[in-house]
């Protein structure tokens, strides 16, 4: 029963994140546009096209859902409030923009495998889906952390920017957030780069960053969802009159 | 300036809703002290509001006011003292905070799992009380859309929506035509009346009558009036 309705509270913030989405229309075609343009710019450059593209994808899906943590934190409060877990919010979200991921990472290796006929088309759909898949917490950490959309949009190009003009196989791209992703996309040009160890990698460091976003989340919270006693030092409810 | 409490809050209710070792007080917060950085806003704030009595608190700006209400509402911690509440909390705060892109539905059925409603009871309790502000329910806007008078009634029916023991509204009339002004006061006594401790912050003097108790903050000290 408990079980249901978490599940029932996750998908109504899912379902309502993704009206709201929905109707940002303007800048959503924007952030699609953007990977797409970075893909066609570069598309006469061979194998690098794939690469540039697909990890240029995460401006797309985590500007989305840097917007969508921005746009949430003033109503968390009151929903927290009312009786959500800060965990329900979170997941609410991540469901619906993984989707939303997901959706713009198979068209994305649609385009980029009939553009750049790769060697391994498999390892890009997966690169791209990896971008898709760290974009979202990346974005929800970001928007977290971020006090304004400026500074938000700001660590986004930065983080995006450097993996960017780097090469895989660079040390310091493995300290980035895409690089998992990174390496597959290169490898599906290049089938002489090994893969290795980047994607595991690259899954825990998307799980360390939603386990950032989450904690923020957590001490954001208001200390009280209902009948309870708060005070200095505490943080859940501790008593019920 | 350095912001103190030289008499704490005290609550004495002045309708015959007296506090009893049965009945215990709506919201007491007991000793609150707040500062942001080196500027102390709250120093030992009591405050204590029984079940069925309204609480104007009033003070100028900077006071205080807004933090208190938050504290109590349990949105930020204080750094000494505690509160309590019985109850579930209806906060209503300054600043309306909605989803610019949907509409007052679509909040009301958000809003519906965290309460425990069905999604439809809650919409139709929604509505319920956006129409007794004569908010205009037949738009469907998205609250980008709404002017700022209506973006508050929303605010304030998400406060009251799935009932509450204790409201906390932080001048929850902010462009509020007369009609609905006049209305909002009516319902704070109707709520008052169904046993609902509510405290409203509020500048305006008028209010003040309409209330069992008023309450003034002032940076240099916090005092019953």
């Amino acid at each position: 029963m408990r079980a249901q309705l978490r599940a029932r509270r996750i998908l109504v913030i899912a379902k309502l994140t993704g009206v709201e989405l929905v109707r940002r229309r303007v800048a959503l075609g924007m952030l699609t546009a953007l990977p797409l343009a970075f893909y066609g710019g570069s598309v006469g450059r061979g194998g690098g096209a794939v690469i540039t593209g697909g990890v240029a994808m995460a401006f797309s899906i985590a500007g989305a859902s840097i917007f969508v943590a921005l746009t949430a934190r003033p109503v968390d409060p009151r929903l927290i409030l009312a009786g959500y877990h800060p965990t329900e919010l979170l997941l609410g979200r991540l469901l619906l923009l993984e989707l939303f991921g997901v959706l713009v990472a198979g068209v994305f290796s649609v385009v980029m495998v009939f553009g750049s006929n790769p060697s391994d088309p498999w390892a890009l759909a997966a690169g791209v889906a990896l971008v898709a898949l760290t974009s979202v917490p990346f974005g929800l950490a970001v928007g977290g952390l971020a006090p304004h959309e400026l500074e938000g949009v700001l660590a986004l190009i930065g983080v995006v920017g450097v993996q960017l003009t780097l090469y895989s196989t660079q040390l310091m791209a493995k300290f980035l957030p895409f690089w998992g992703g990174q390496r597959l996309l290169d490898h599906s040009v290049n089938p002489g780069i090994t893969v290795g160890a980047a994607v595991p990698a690259n899954i825990l460091y998307a799980a360390a960053l939603f386990a950032i976003a989450t904690y923020i989340m957590r001490r954001q919270a208001p200390s009280v969802g209902g009948a309870a006693r708060h005070g200095a030092g505490t943080s859940t409810p501790v008593r019920v009159l | 300036m350095p912001v103190t409490a030289e008499r704490p809050l005290r609550a004495e209710p002045t309708r015959a809703r007296p506090l009893t070792r049965t009945s215990p007080p709506a919201l007491a917060a007991v000793a609150v002290t707040k500062a942001y950085g080196p500027r102390r806003v709250l120093d030992g704030v009591s405050l204590t509001v029984a079940p069925g009595e309204s609480v104007a608190i009033i003070g100028e700006n900077g006071a205080g006011k807004s933090t208190l209400m938050r504290i109590c509402a349990g949105l930020i911690r204080p750094d000494g003292g505690g509160v309590t509440v019985s109850g579930r909390v209806g906060y209503c705060p300054q600043e309306p905070g909605l989803f610019d892109l949907l509409t007052a539905d679509e909040h009301f059925a958000m809003f519906a799992p965290a309460l425990g409603l069905p999604r439809e009871q809650a919409i139709r309790e929604g509505r319920r009380l956006l129409s007794e502000f004569a908010f205009p329910l037949h738009q469907q806007a998205q609250c980008r859309r709404l002017s700022g008078g209506s973006r508050q009634k929303l605010n304030l029916a998400l406060a009251l929506l799935g009932g509450a023991h204790v409201l906390l509204l932080d001048e929850p009339y902010q462009g509020f035509d007369h009609g609905a002004y006049v209305s909002f006061w009516e319902h704070v006594a109707s709520w008052a009346a169904a046993g609902i401790g509510v405290v409203v912050v509020t500048h305006l003097l008028a209010d003040q009558a309409l209330v069992d108790r008023v309450v003034e903050m002032n940076i240099a000290a916090c005092e019953p009036s």
